[in-house]
């Protein structure tokens, strides 16, 4: 698996920020992505739109309550079209049954189309360890394997690269003319790939959706790439996920109208594929061998565990990175490992461990965006408040993520709740102190720093309001209760 | 890590399954609530599909108009010809346009009507078609369509729903002629025309059950091939045609 570094979180987000390349290219994301997404939902109508969410989340339940059942009717089906399944419980499983099959078949030069579990898998290195090449062939993944780096984003991978980076790269690394032209550097990638193409022995792909009742390996793609690395070579594998095993092949019709949607606000991709085993004896062109593996590495964790199980229902589109304010300013690099975004801070715990992962959980203001653009409406707040609340009650340090200090705070603001009456004399106090230390920076009814033993912590990255002149207990008391004459009685 | 036979690494099947049943809390067999298609029997698929061809019949004029709507949104360049004659001189004057030299097509029986070959040689046009049976020029046939201007092919179908057009390669085409070269040309007749990704499902799902094999692939192609990954401006043709041509024959 890749370097986790997903502890890093505060540091890694606060330098984010400060990256003006990284905002332009963040609000290009915003401006692009999530405006088409509302419009496309706008010309289905969003009535519509909301029937299929509904129908697309029931499908997801059904299918992960009885996941055992799918994968082997996935399994059976795929055996009948000619091809073959394998089954990883880790990374290093997934990694070893593809390494074998390459290695078996002699195999030199591989294309790889986008996988996003293969980033988990950190497959490419693993291969390269072998002796195998390996080409990334979507435009963006290509960049960013030219660079070194990981994708920051599920959909566009090389978001954060403008494309003087992208021109210095491909000037570097494949010896080109220095030429920050976009449409010539696309054009660049094809001439260099094409020959890749044609010279694999193999192609692997990751999965959108797999089809149980026929053994059907669906990708959805804009450039072409995934036809290639699925037609050309002698041997396709498929690497997925097993969350991403569907029923039906008739549940395709609403998925495929959910994802193209959400993730790029196109009413489909230029080419949706569907591969179901190898070419047959009266094809003309295919592979021969067809392998699909079939990836745990973490997810059965997260179907035994009835409160996070949904976010398995995750179809990668994007849409929750696309609006989320915490993403918007920090980007994906800083979460620290594959998944970023609001779907990344919860799968990234359940999958590398809440020690590791305890920060993300707090990279969210709980706005609840995400759960409102996510078409399979997964409840990620939840998630998350569920993740924090792990985290604060764990009894193992490493997990807790709340310092000894905030965890004080947080007891002392649960006695004063339960009591009027310390609530009142605490009252009381701050508002003296509010008036004895007048060098407290303020603005507009909020302190932006307090000069206070624990209190100057939470002002370091929030504001702390101010205490009015009255509270609102002695308010009702004084004024309101008579107003109204319905007495003051309620709730005291 | 747990071996399963020949050698192969991974887990064995059962124990896979295992784990997983063991997660969900689950016991062995079927879903406690059958899932509504997977309960449709073959009788089920084919009257839906008789339903469903009384209604594409009746609806023709108006699925042509938006299919033709939804392609044109979608990246494809829209003509609508009437006749075999006038799709023939469609073709001819897209391939002239092109100053195309090299052209290759698929071998759907759309080419018994449409006989774009004489046509095109007839204007000095190199025309390679790859039909069946040629499985010893497979390399051959590779080379020449890395080096044609334009691939034309016919279509299985055409979705109004997202103007797309779905091709399965068993019938008589090599998955690469509406990829490789720069422009793809597609000859579609009315009859191909289905109104919804339902409809499409439900007769792939009918053949299935019917014979026991979908084929091995099946490809949605709606627009040219492109890409957003550079500073998210949209470029034509990557990896796949920058122009794309619908020829939809009424």
């Amino acid at each position: 698996m890749p370097e986790i570094k997903t502890s890093e979180f505060a540091t890694a987000s606060a330098s984010a920020m400060l990256d003006p390349q990284l905002r332009r290219a963040l609000d290009r994301v915003g401006t692009g992505f999530d405006v088409a997404r509302r419009n496309a939902i706008e010309e289905v109508t969003p009535e519509a739109w909301e029937e299929w969410r509904e129908e697309a989340r029931r499908i997801k339940i059904h299918a992960l309550d009885n996941l055992d059942y799918y994968i082997e009717l996935l399994s059976d089906n795929v055996a009948a079209a000619g091809g073959q399944v394998h089954f990883a419980r880790d990374a290093d499983e997934a990694n070893a049954i593809v390494s074998h099959l390459a290695q078996s078949r002699g195999v030199k030069v591989a294309t790889k189309s986008k996988s996003m579990v293969s980033e988990e898998l950190e497959l490419n290195h693993v291969l390269e360890s072998v002796g195998v090449d390996v080409y990334e062939t979507d435009l963006g993944e290509y960049i960013i394997q030219l660079a070194g780096e990981a994708p920051s984003h599920l959909v566009a991978p090389a978001l954060h690269k403008s494309k003087e980076d992208v021109a210095e790269l491909f000037r570097d690394k494949l010896g080109l003319p220095y030429d920050e032209d976009i449409e010539r550097m696309a054009a660049a990638a094809r001439v260099a790939l094409r020959d890749k193409f044609m010279e694999a022995d193999l192609g692997i792909s990751g999965a959108n959706f797999v089809v149980a009742e026929t053994g059907t390996l669906v990708i959805v793609t804009n450039e072409g790439n995934g036809r290639l690395c699925t037609s050309a070579p002698r041997m396709h594998i498929g690497i997925t996920g097993m969350e991403k095993v569907i029923p039906s092949m008739q549940d395709l019709a609403i998925f495929l109208r959910l994802l193209p949607r959400s993730a790029t606000g196109q009413r489909i991709s230029s080419y949706v594929s569907m591969i179901t085993g190898p070419r047959r004896a009266d094809d003309e062109d295919g592979p021969e061998e067809f392998h699909l593996v079939l990836v745990d590495n973490g997810r059965s964790r997260m179907l035994r565990d009835p409160k996070l199980r949904e976010a398995l229902y995750c179809i990668r589109c994007g849409a929750c990175l696309n609006i989320c304010p915490v993403y918007q300013r920090v980007g994906g690099h800083a979460y620290g490992w594959v998944y970023p975004g609001p779907i990344g801070a919860v799968v990234s715990p359940m999958l590398t461990g809440l020690k590791e992962s305890r920060m993300l959980p707090q990279a969210s203001s709980l706005c609840g965006a995400c759960r409102e653009a996510c078409p399979i409406k997964i409840n990620i707040p939840r998630m998350l408040l569920e993740l924090r609340h792990r985290t604060a009650e764990s009894e193992d340090p490493q997990e807790n993520a709340s310092p000894r200090s905030e965890r004080f705070m947080a007891g002392m603001f649960a006695r004063l709740m339960r009591s009027p009456g310390r609530m009142g004399f605490a009252a009381g106090m701050g508002r003296i102190a509010q008036k004895l230390l007048p060098a407290m920076p303020r603005r507009r009814g909020w302190i932006r720093r307090a000069p206070l033993p624990l209190l100057s912590k939470w002002t370091q990255s929030r504001d702390l309001p101010m205490l009015p002149a009255k509270s609102f207990r002695e308010v009702w008391k004084d004024e309101l209760s008579e107003e109204t004459g319905s007495g003051g009685t309620r709730g005291s | 890590m747990a071996a399963s036979t020949g050698g192969m690494p991974g887990t064995d099947k059962a124990e896979f399954l295992r784990s997983v049943r063991d997660a969900l809390g689950r016991r062995e067999g079927p879903p406690t609530e059958p899932y509504h298609w997977l309960e449709e029997s073959l009788t089920d698929l084919e009257a839906r599909a008789l339903e469903l061809e009384a209604r594409l019949r009746e609806n023709r004029p108006e699925l042509l108009d938006r299919l033709s709507d939804m392609a044109g949104r979608g990246g494809w360049n829209m003509h609508r010809v009437s006749g075999v004659e006038a799709a023939l001189g469609c073709v001819d004057s897209l391939v002239e346009e092109l100053g195309a030299t090299r052209v290759v097509r698929s071998g759907q029986p759309v080419f018994d009507d449409v006989q774009v070959d004489t046509a095109l040689r007839w204007r000095g046009v190199e025309v390679t078609a790859v039909v069946k049976g040629e499985e010893a020029r497979r390399e051959q046939l590779r080379e020449e369509m890395r080096h044609a201007d334009a691939g034309i092919t016919g279509t299985d179908y055409a979705l109004a729903e997202t103007g797309s057009l779905v091709i399965l390669p068993r019938r008589g085409l090599s998955r690469l002629v509406s990829l490789v070269p720069p422009v793809h040309i597609a000859l579609v007749r009315p009859e191909e025309v289905l109104e919804s990704l339902h409809d499409l499902f439900l007769l792939r799902r009918l053949e299935h059950k019917r014979g026991g094999d979908v084929g091995s692939y099946l490809n949605f192609i709606t627009g040219p091939s492109r890409t957003a990954d550079i500073e998210m401006t949209i470029v034509q043709g990557v990896h796949g045609p920058r122009a794309v041509h619908m020829v939809l024959i009424e």
